[in-house]
């Protein structure tokens, strides 16, 4: 075969520019570590809180992307894990005295159960059914917590939510008396899920999901068996998921099912990665930088006088995407930036 | 030598219709077979039996001498068969090399071998400047060689091609033909079915003719179509009329 | 369990069951025709909902006839909320049918803007209408029965039967049905598709108008009201086969009476986790839906 004659104009663009990493690794390495400098340089409480809850969103739209953005699917349910995993870690620490920190990890593989249980008879469902049976599957969940005071000698306080008592600074129990270990815990959890996406994207898991999100039959034609990739992808999503709602039972200790089982929760992680950019790494961390700000000030400083104001703006943000940016604003963001540090349109 | 590919007595119903009866073929070492009949003679559905997409009611389906009917899709491309689609179904939002190291991740999961692999395809395929363009912005040709290429990453010892120059100009017609001769050069066995009598006729080396699923005759392209049962399956279609 | 007691809920069941149909159609007759998912569905019940309570407030209009404003104040909501917001989207697709999740997406976004600005405008207390007037329950063979919600039902039924009538014989309505057949081939045979499209919202969010008239009655109205009938009319719609008519009414009263039955025998809760369920196993084996074709 002739191929070596063919002229191969120009390489991959990690090769022809002489940065030592692809730009969007780049862009990420140097907004975590930024990120990572900000509680030295400002300490008003309520600035660190609005940046714990912009890096809380990110991650959870990281945990949602990861399996929804790269396959195709939308799943509105995704919150069954994050209460699933709160609950599971709230619950170890105050009956059994297991600290948060292991607790988490059993209510990720707790999560992980649930959806391999849940994916694998609903991810072979198109389009709106999957969202659908998610969205029922999560209220299901929601509706028996938000009802059930004590399952089996369990305590779990029906409507009322869980209170995780104060122990004070105590890093064995997940409590810290200032927010800034927060900050620290949730940046390295979104620089891990960053980097997971990451990885996942340029490994065999990552083509395998492009190819079924593209066309099913196709995929399974060049050997892919969708079902395997889909639920080992919706496992971990889900394990990133719950150890987000373990964190957040943390940070405010206290968990209910409207907060972390609700539809809510689901929507605001579905909408920051499409409006991020759905499918990329950095998008649902774009998208949250964007979405969150709007609820912290709609909150903050109109004193929760418009209640339901930030959610009308996501409609409109999530409307306007959909018609304009269908693949999420990083994408003309990247085109707008790549122009004018004039390197060469990259994908990813 | 064995077939690479070897039919007995495989039959499929769908509920009043039978769509294939009774159909046994083989497909020889590096041999270009073509299957051809008219409409709704049952090729497509033949084909997506061996291709894993339909389970045969009755009948074995040999690759190597392993029976592979009624495993799935993924299985058979595992087994080494590599097949396209009727309509080109490439991962539109991919590009070229993406779509491409897809293929090569069944038998590989290094991404950077994949990619080196994908580059020398898509110079194989003649796309080597296409090569980071979305698959969405290709043309139907292109699209459909893409398809071709994607399968050969799976480096499949049976190739299978559904209508391989539909809507295709003949000047494309003929580059594909060259393409698959190409492949079939590299060792690679081919099943193709067809509507296209003239790339049927240039291309295989032995043609099936099958009619309301069964299969009426078989040989060499030039002796078939002169058959009376052939001509007979085909009356009233043009090829036969400007023939006659 | 009381015969009495359980011919009871039955009853209760059929009503109510009648009404989630009659509240599903237009969620079914949005998909069958656009291939939408109109996930604001809910949201469009509670706007009727809230127009028949403050006609009610501010002008003491009764809920019964606020219908004659609330029908056609509905019907140019959804028009113009196709026309405007989803067209765009339709044109954009060059395939057949819409991509589903975009269509999803957007009427999702639709849904956060109208249950919050609802919330915003007219705060989360739970409002209900209080008619001059007291309408006795009818006896039935000795079951009471509640009367606005006799006329929910029977509205429900009228209703569909008269929408597969007029889409079976009038002019419009064979448009429709074209469009939904094929919507380049109903292009192509001269019919205005973009117009279709609206005026079927339109009718879709009509329906709701009426309903939400109707309900007015006995539904105590919130903001957040429109999701459990949004999802309630998912199930009903799943249930009798996305895009049937008459299925829509049929799904409706066998929700309607599962749940009044079970929870005479369970929770309202377990009833309601049991509708829920049921849903989820008829989407993963029989996603056509008990009426409609496998």
């Amino acid at each position: 075969m002739n191929t070596k004659t063919i002229p191969l104009e120009r390489k991959d663009v990690e090769k022809t520019t002489s940065l030592p990493l692809r730009p969007s690794s780049l862009v990420a390495v140097v907004v975590l570590g930024v990120l990572a400098l900000v509680p030295a340089l400002v300490s008003d409480s309520f600035f660190i809180h609005s940046l714990i809850m912009i890096l809380f969103f990110a991650y959870m739209s990281t945990a949602w992307n990861f399996v929804c953005g790269y396959v195709g699917q939308l799943s509105l349910g995704h919150t069954m894990f994050s209460g699933a995993g709160g609950y599971c870690s709230v619950l170890l620490f105050t009956q059994l005295g297991v600290s948060p920190w292991i607790g988490m990890i059993f209510g990720g593989f707790l999560a992980a159960f649930l959806s391999v249980l849940i994916g694998l008879p609903t991810f072979r469902l198109k389009g709106p059914y999957f969202t659908l049976t998610m969205i029922a599957c999560a209220e299901i969940l929601r509706i028996w917590v938000e009802n059930t005071n004590d399952f089996y000698g369990i305590p779990l306080k029906g409507a009322e939510g869980l209170v995780v008592p104060s122990m004070g600074d105590d890093v064995w129990a997940f409590q810290f008396t200032s927010k800034i270990p927060y900050f620290y815990i949730i940046l390295i959890m979104l620089a891990v899920a960053i980097f997971a996406t990451r990885l996942m994207e340029r490994s065999k898991l990552g083509y395998c999901l492009k190819a079924i999100r593209g066309d099913r039959d196709a995929a399974e034609a060049l050997g892919i068996n969708p079902t395997r990739y889909t639920t080992l992808a919706f496992a971990i999503s889900a394990f990133m998921t719950a150890l987000g709602g373990s964190f957040y039972a943390q940070f405010f200790r206290y968990i209910n099912p409207e907060r972390n089982m609700g539809l809510e929760l689901s929507i605001d992680m579905a909408v920051m990665s499409i409006i991020g950019g759905q499918g990329t790494v950095l998008g649902p961390l774009l998208g949250a930088a964007i979405l969150v700000p709007i609820a912290e000030a709609a909150r903050g400083t109109l004193g929760g006088s418009f209640l339901g104001l930030h959610l009308v703006i996501y409609g409109l943000a999530l409307i306007a995407c959909v018609l304009y940016f269908p693949k999420g604003v990083i994408h003309p963001l990247g085109r707008f930036f790549s122009r004018l540090f004039g390197l060469k349109e990259t994908r990813g | 030598m064995t077939p690479i590919l070897e039919l007995a007595n495989v039959s499929k119903r769908f509920g009043g219709i039978q769509a294939v009866k009774d159909a046994s073929f083989s497909v020889g070492q590096g041999e270009i077979l073509g299957l051809i009949g008219p409409n709704g003679a049952g090729k497509t559905t033949a084909f997506n039996m061996i291709a894993g997409f339909f389970k045969p009611d009755t009948g074995t389906i040999r690759l190597e001498g392993k029976d592979i009917a009624g495993k799935k899709p993924w299985e058979i491309c595992e087994a080494g068969i590599g097949r396209t689609f009727q309509l080109s179904k490439p991962f539109g939002d991919l590009t070229v090399v993406e779509n491409l190291m897809v293929g090569g991740f069944a038998r590989n999961r290094d991404r950077r071998v994949n990619r080196e692999k994908a580059e020398e395809m898509s110079a194989f395929l003649g796309m080597a400047a296409k090569r980071n363009i979305e698959a969405n912005n290709l043309t139907a040709f292109d699209r459909r060689k893409l398809e071709l290429g994607r399968a050969l990453c799976t480096e499949p010892k049976l190739l299978l091609m559904d209508e391989v120059v539909a809507g295709a100009t003949p000047s494309e017609a003929g580059e594909m033909v060259e393409l698959v001769l190409k492949v079939r050069a590299r060792g690679i066995s081919i099943l193709i079915v067809e509507h296209v009598m003239k790339v049927i006729m240039s291309l295989s080396d032995r043609v099936v003719v099958l009619d309301y699923g069964e299969m009426i005759a078989s040989g060499p392209p030039k002796e078939v179509v002169s058959q009376p049962a052939v001509l007979k399956a085909y009356f009233g279609e043009r090829y036969v009329q400007s023939r006659a | 369990m009381d015969f009495f007691i359980l011919s009871f809920a039955v009853t209760n069941g059929l009503l109510l069951g009648g009404i989630y149909g009659g509240v599903a159609l237009g969620l079914s007759l949005i998909f069958g025709v656009l291939r939408v998912v109109n996930f604001a569905h809910g949201s469009f019940l509670m706007l009727s909902l809230y127009i028949s309570f403050w006609l009610w407030s501010i002008f003491g209009l009764d809920p019964y006839l606020s219908a004659l404003i609330n029908i056609p104040a509905m019907f140019m909501l959804g028009f113009a909320v196709q026309a405007l917001i989803i067209s765009p989207l339709i044109k954009r697709e060059s395939a057949l049918v819409v991509e589903p999740l975009s269509a999803l997406l957007l009427t999702a976004g639709i849904f956060l803007v109208l249950d919050n600005a609802a919330l915003m405008a007219f705060g989360p207390d739970v409002r209900a209408v209080q008619t001059s007037y007291y309408m006795p329950s009818l006896m039935l063979g000795g079951i009471p029965v509640n009367s606005q919600r006799l006329i929910g039902a029977v509205a429900a039924v009228i209703v569909a039967a008269a929408l597969s009538w007029w889409l079976r014989t009038s002019h419009l309505g064979r448009s429709i049905r074209a469009t939904a057949q094929n919507r380049d081939a109903a292009a192509m045979s001269g019919i205005n598709v973009p117009f279709v499209y609206a005026v079927t919202f339109g009718i879709g969010c009509g329906i709701l108008g009426l309903f939400g008239a109707l309900m007015s009655t006995f539904i105590p109205i919130s903001p957040s009201i429109g999701l459990s009938f949004g999802i309630k009319s998912f199930i009903v719609v799943v249930l009798g086969g996305l895009g049937s008519i008459p299925g829509c009414i049929i799904g409706g009263i066998v929700i309607g009476v599962f749940e009044a039955v079970a929870s005479q025998f369970v929770t309202a809760t377990s009833a309601a986790i049991g509708s829920l369920a049921l849903f989820v196993l008829i989407l993963i084996f029989r996603p056509a839906g008990i009426m409609g074709r496998a």
